[in-house]
C-alpha cells in the first residue's frame, strides 16, 4: 500500500518528521532538476529548493488534496522565479560563466575555455561544450517559455499539468512551448554529424 | 499532393502540440510525403540536443537533512483535517498516518522546545531589528568609520590591511558557542574586517551601457561568531545595490546574514556573517561598476601591389572607474548586445542608501537592444593610434562565440589602472584579398576621386571568426621598398558581421582624377500647346571625361552621373568602358586604367522634359 502524496502532506502538518523527509525523497530530485534547468547553476537551485520545500511546509494548508505535483510544481515556479529575479541582473550578464556548475566539471567558473583549432578537441570535450550551449539556449528563453519547456519536456508534465503550475490556460501552454521550441531549433548546437 | 508542412506545422506534430484533427492531417501527410518526413527527422535530431540536459539529477541525502532541519514544526499541531471530504477517498492512507503519528508522539515534544530556540528565527524580525540600529549609529561608530576609510578604503593598502586583519583575528577569543543572536553593529573598529587584497579579478566591460561586471575572490579571515566585513566605495563609480558576496567554501558553516548600509555612514556596506570556524575562507564578491570602457581600433596596411592588406585590430582599454584594477581577466563584450534596459538604468543612477534591494523584471524578454555606441570614451585617445608601436606586449584576445554577441577574454591578465588606458592587440590577419575601387560622383563627393577599399569578414579573406567590433581604421600603403609606410586614409567602422562585406571610404584620392567637361548642348524637338506656349522639349548635352591615373599601378575607377530626371537616353559608344543604368535618375560608367595614363571617354545624353517625356514613355 503506497502512500499518498495527500496524506504524507497531512501528517506531517501534524508533526510528523518522517513524512516530511519521505516527500522530499520523492519528489526532491524532479524539483531540483527542474530548479537546475530553470537557474541554469546547481548551487542556486539548492538554495532555491531549500526556499521551496520551506514554503510547501508553510503552505501545506492550502494544499487541496489532489495534483499534488502541479501544486508542488507552482511554489517551486514561484520560488524560482522570485529567486531568479533577485539574480537575474548578475545571471544575465555573467554571459556563460556560471554554466559549468551542473556538471561539476573542476574547472573555475568564468574560466573561457579556449578551443585549439590545431589539435582535434576530444569527444569528451565536445559533447560538454555542446551541453554547455543547450543549457545556455534554454536559459535564454524568457522565463515562461523556460518555464514551459522545462516542466513539460525534462519534467514531464502534461500541458494541463503545466498549466495548472503556471496558472494559465492550456492554449498559452502550447503557444509558449511552441515559441520556446522554434527559438530552440535555432540555438541548439548540431549534435548529429561528427565533422564539426 | 497536398502543400508541405511548415516548419511549425512540424513542431507542433512532433510535440503533441497540434489538435487532434491538426495532427491527423499531418500524420496523413507524412505517411505520403518523404521530403516532409525528412525535414521532421531532421528537426528531432536537433531537438535531440536538448536530450544533452538530461541528466540525472539527484538530490543529496544532506540537502534532504538540510531541508528537513530548517523546516519548523508546524505551529499547530492539533489541527486536524480529517474530516474535509475530500480525504474520505484516502482512508487506507489516513491509517498509516495515523500509526506513524502515535510512533512519533514522544520525541516530538522533547524536541520541540529546540527548534524554537533554532537558526531559523524569523528573517524578517532580524532584519528589523537591524535596520533600526543602524540608522542610531553613534558618533563615536561614526569616527572610527572615518580612520578605517583612510587606512583600508578598499584594501588598497595591503599591510595595513593584513596588519589590521591580525588584530581582527586574534581580537576575540573564540567563544565556544556562536551567539545565536547577531550583534547590531561592530562594537568597535577591531570586530570589522576589512576587505583584504584580491587574489582574482575578473572585469566584463560592457560599452553599450558604461556598465563594468566585476567578479572578485578574495580569502578573508573570519573569527568564530559574527564578523562584519566592511565594503568601501568612495570616489569610485562602484554601484553598491548591486554588490553580491557569496561564499566558495565552508558554506555549511558560515551564512552570510545581511548586507547592510548604515544610514549615516556614506559609502560603505557591511555584511553580517555568521561563521561556526575560524580562518580564512575564499569570497566571491560581484558588483557593478561604471567608468570602465573599451574602444576598437584598426591599422590596415596594404601590400605593394594593394591588392592584399594586413589588418591588425586594437583593443583600448579605458579607466576612469576611480579604482585600480591589478592584473584583471578582461573580458570585451562585442557586438549587437542584448542587454536588459534596466542595466543601463543602474549604470546611471546614483547612490540610493537603504536596502540594496533592485528589481528587475523577470517577464521581460531581453530586449535586442540596437548597436549602441554611447561610450564617453569615444574618440577620446584616438590621437595616439597612428604611432605603429607595438610598446605593450601583444596579446592575443580570444574570442567567444554567444549566441546573439560576442565576449573576448584577453589572455593572461592586465593591470589597468584608474585613470590609464591601455592598448591591447585584439587580433592579425595576414592577406586579406582587397579590392581598390575609385568613385568619382559629383552629387555626393563634389569634384574629387574617392577611394574605397573592399574586403569581406568571412573565410576567403583570412577573417570571419567573429564579427568586427566597430572602431577607427586607419589604412597605410607602402611608401617605398623599405617599408616605410605612407598614411592613405581613414575612416570608421561600423560592427561587422561574419561573412558581411565592408567597403572602407578612405576619403579623397589625390592621384586619381576625373573631370567631365560638356563639350556640346543644344536643345531640340520643341512642342507647343494650343496658346503657343511651349510645352515640351528635348536637351542634349555631349560630355567628355578625363581620367589620369598618376599612380604607379593600375586604378579602376566609378564614375556616377546624374541626369537630373528620369526621363533619359544616352548614347555611348566604347568598348573599354563599362557602362550600366545605375538608377532612374544615374548611369554609371567603370574604366580601368594603366599605371601613368590617362583617357577620355565621352558620351551624349538626351533628356526629354515637359509633355517630351511622354514621348520616351511611349518609346519604352
Ligand atoms: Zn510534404
Amino acid at each position: 500500500m503506497e502512500t499518498t502524496d495527500k496524506s504524507l502532506i497531512d501528517a506531517h502538518r501534524q508533526g510528523d518528521k518522517t513524512a516530511f523527509e519521505e516527500l522530499l525523497r520523492r519528489h526532491g530530485d524532479s524539483v531540483l532538476g527542474y530548479l537546475m534547468r530553470m537557474s541554469g547553476n546547481r548551487e542556486q537551485a539548492e538554495d532555491l529548493f531549500q526556499e521551496t520545500f520551506k514554503r510547501v511546509h508553510e503552505k501545506a494548508h492550502t494544499f487541496r488534496g489532489t495534483g499534488f505535483k502541479s501544486w508542488l510544481f507552482t511554489i517551486a515556479t514561484r520560488v524560482a522565479v522570485d529567486g531568479l529575479r533577485r539574480r537575474r541582473r548578475l545571471q544575465v550578464v555573467s554571459l556563460n560563466q556560471k554554466l559549468d556548475c551542473a556538471n561539476g566539471s573542476g574547472q573555475e567558473s568564468g574560466a573561457v575555455v579556449v578551443v585549439d583549432n590545431s589539435c582535434e578537441p576530444s569527444q569528451e570535450a565536445i559533447r560538454a561544450e555542446q551541453t554547455q550551449q543547450v543549457r545556455q539556449a534554454v536559459e535564454l528563453l524568457p522565463a515562461k517559455q523556460r518555464a514551459t519547456l522545462v516542466l513539460a519536456y525534462y519534467q514531464q508534465l502534461s500541458y494541463p499539468e503545466v498549466a495548472e503550475v503556471l496558472g494559465c490556460s492550456i492554449g498559452t501552454v502550447k503557444t509558449q512551448m511552441y515559441r520556446a521550441l522554434r527559438t530552440l531549433a535555432q540555438r541548439l548546437p548540431d549534435i548529429s554529424g561528427g565533422e564539426k | 499532393m497536398k502543400p508541405h508542412l511548415t516548419e511549425r506545422e512540424l513542431i507542433e506534430y512532433e510535440f503533441k502540440l497540434a489538435s487532434d484533427i491538426q495532427a491527423e492531417k499531418a500524420a496523413e501527410h507524412l505517411a505520403e510525403c518523404r521530403q516532409c518526413r525528412e525535414y521532421l527527422e531532421q528537426l528531432k535530431r536537433k531537438f535531440a540536443a536538448l536530450d544533452l540536459l538530461r541528466e540525472e539529477i539527484k538530490v543529496s541525502d544532506d540537502l534532504i537533512s538540510q531541508v528537513v532541519e530548517q523546516t519548523p514544526r508546524p505551529v499547530q499541531p492539533r489541527v486536524v483535517s480529517f474530516r474535509k471530504p475530500a480525504w474520505i477517498g484516502a482512508a487506507a492512507a489516513v491509517l498509516v498516518v495515523a500509526l506513524l503519528l502515535v510512533a512519533r508522539l514522544g520525541e516530538d515534544v522533547m524536541e520541540e522546545r529546540k527548534f524554537a530556540k533554532g537558526p531559523s528565527e524569523p528573517a524578517e524580525k532580524l532584519r528589523s531589528e537591524l535596520t533600526a540600529e543602524t540608522q542610531i549609529v553613534s558618533a563615536e561608530d561614526l569616527a572610527k568609520d572615518a580612520a578605517t576609510r583612510t587606512t583600508f578604503a578598499l584594501a588598497r593598502k595591503e599591510k595595513e590591511a593584513g596588519k589590521y586583519l591580525e588584530r581582527a583575528a586574534i581580537g576575540e577569543a573564540a567563544a565556544d558557542v556562536v551567539p545565536e543572536k547577531p550583534p547590531f553593529a561592530p562594537a568597535s573598529a577591531i570586530e570589522l574586517v576589512v576587505l583584504p587584497r584580491r587574489d582574482k579579478v575578473q572585469l566584463t566591460i560592457y560599452n553599450s551601457a558604461d556598465l563594468t561586471l566585476v567578479r572578485e575572490r578574495r580569502n578573508l579571515t573570519l573569527k568564530k561568531g559574527w564578523n562584519w566585513l566592511q565594503f568601501m566605495w568612495a570616489n569610485t563609480l562602484i554601484d553598491p545595490t548591486s554588490l553580491s558576496l557569496e561564499l566558495l567554501e565552508n558554506t555549511d558553516k558560515i551564512e552570510i546574514q545581511q548586507l547592510v548600509f548604515p544610514a549615516r555612514l556614506r559609502e560603505l556596506g557591511r555584511w553580517l556573517i555568521r561563521s561556526e570556524t575560524s580562518g580564512q575562507v575564499p569570497f566571491e564578491i560581484t558588483y557593478f561598476t561604471s567608468g570602465l570602457s573599451w574602444r576598437a581600433f584598426y591599422m590596415g596596411t596594404l601590400s605593394q601591389d594593394e591588392k592584399t592588406m594586413r589588418l591588425q585590430g586594437y583593443v583600448r582599454v579605458g579607466n576612469n572607474s576611480g579604482e585600480d584594477y591589478e592584473k584583471a581577466q578582461t573580458r570585451l563584450v562585442v557586438g549587437k548586445v542584448h542587454i536588459l534596459d534596466q542595466i543601463a538604468e543602474l549604470a546611471k543612477r546614483q547612490y540610493p542608501y537603504g536596502r540594496p534591494e533592485v528589481r528587475v523584471d523577470f517577464d521581460k524578454d531581453l530586449k535586442v537592444g540596437e548597436e549602441l555606441d554611447r561610450s564617453a570614451w569615444y574618440g577620446a585617445a584616438f590621437g595616439q593610434v597612428g604611432q605603429i608601436v607595438d610598446e605593450l606586449r601583444r596579446k592575443e584576445i580570444i574570442k567567444e562565440g554567444l549566441s546573439e554577441y560576442f565576449l573576448y577574454t584577453i589572455e593572461g591578465t592586465e593591470t589597468i589602472a584608474d585613470k590609464w588606458g591601455k592598448r591591447l592587440l585584439s587580433f592579425e590577419a595576414e592577406d586579406i584579398k582587397v579590392e581598390s575601387l575609385y568613385k568619382y560622383d559629383q552629387e555626393r563627393w563634389g569634384s574629387e576621386t574617392i577611394r574605397f577599399v573592399k574586403f569581406a569578414n568571412d573565410e576567403e579573406h583570412n577573417l570571419g571568426d567573429t564579427p568586427i567590433p566597430n572602431g577607427e581604421v586607419k589604412i597605410y600603403g607602402q611608401a617605398d621598398n623599405e617599408g616605410h609606410l605612407s598614411y592613405v586614409g581613414g575612416t570608421s567602422v561600423k560592427y561587422i558581421p561574419v561573412d558581411e562585406e565592408v567597403e572602407l571610404n578612405l576619403g579623397p584620392a589625390r592621384l586619381a582624377k576625373a573631370e567631365p567637361k560638356l563639350m556640346d548642348f543644344k536643345t531640340d524637338n520643341f512642342m507647343f500647346d494650343r496658346r503657343g506656349n511651349i510645352a515640351g522639349w528635348d536637351e542634349i548635352r555631349t560630355w567628355k571625361i578625363e581620367i589620369t591615373n598618376t599612380r604607379t599601378l593600375p586604378i579602376e575607377i566609378e564614375i556616377t552621373r546624374g541626369f537630373g530626371t528620369a526621363y533619359w537616353t544616352l548614347q555611348f559608344d566604347d568598348q573599354e568602358v563599362s557602362y550600366e543604368k545605375h538608377d532612374a535618375t544615374h548611369a554609371r560608367f567603370r574604366v580601368n586604367l594603366e599605371p601613368r595614363s590617362k583617357r577620355t571617354f565621352g558620351y551624349t545624353v538626351t533628356t526629354y522634359h515637359g509633355v517630351r517625356e511622354e514621348t520616351l514613355a511611349e518609346k519604352n
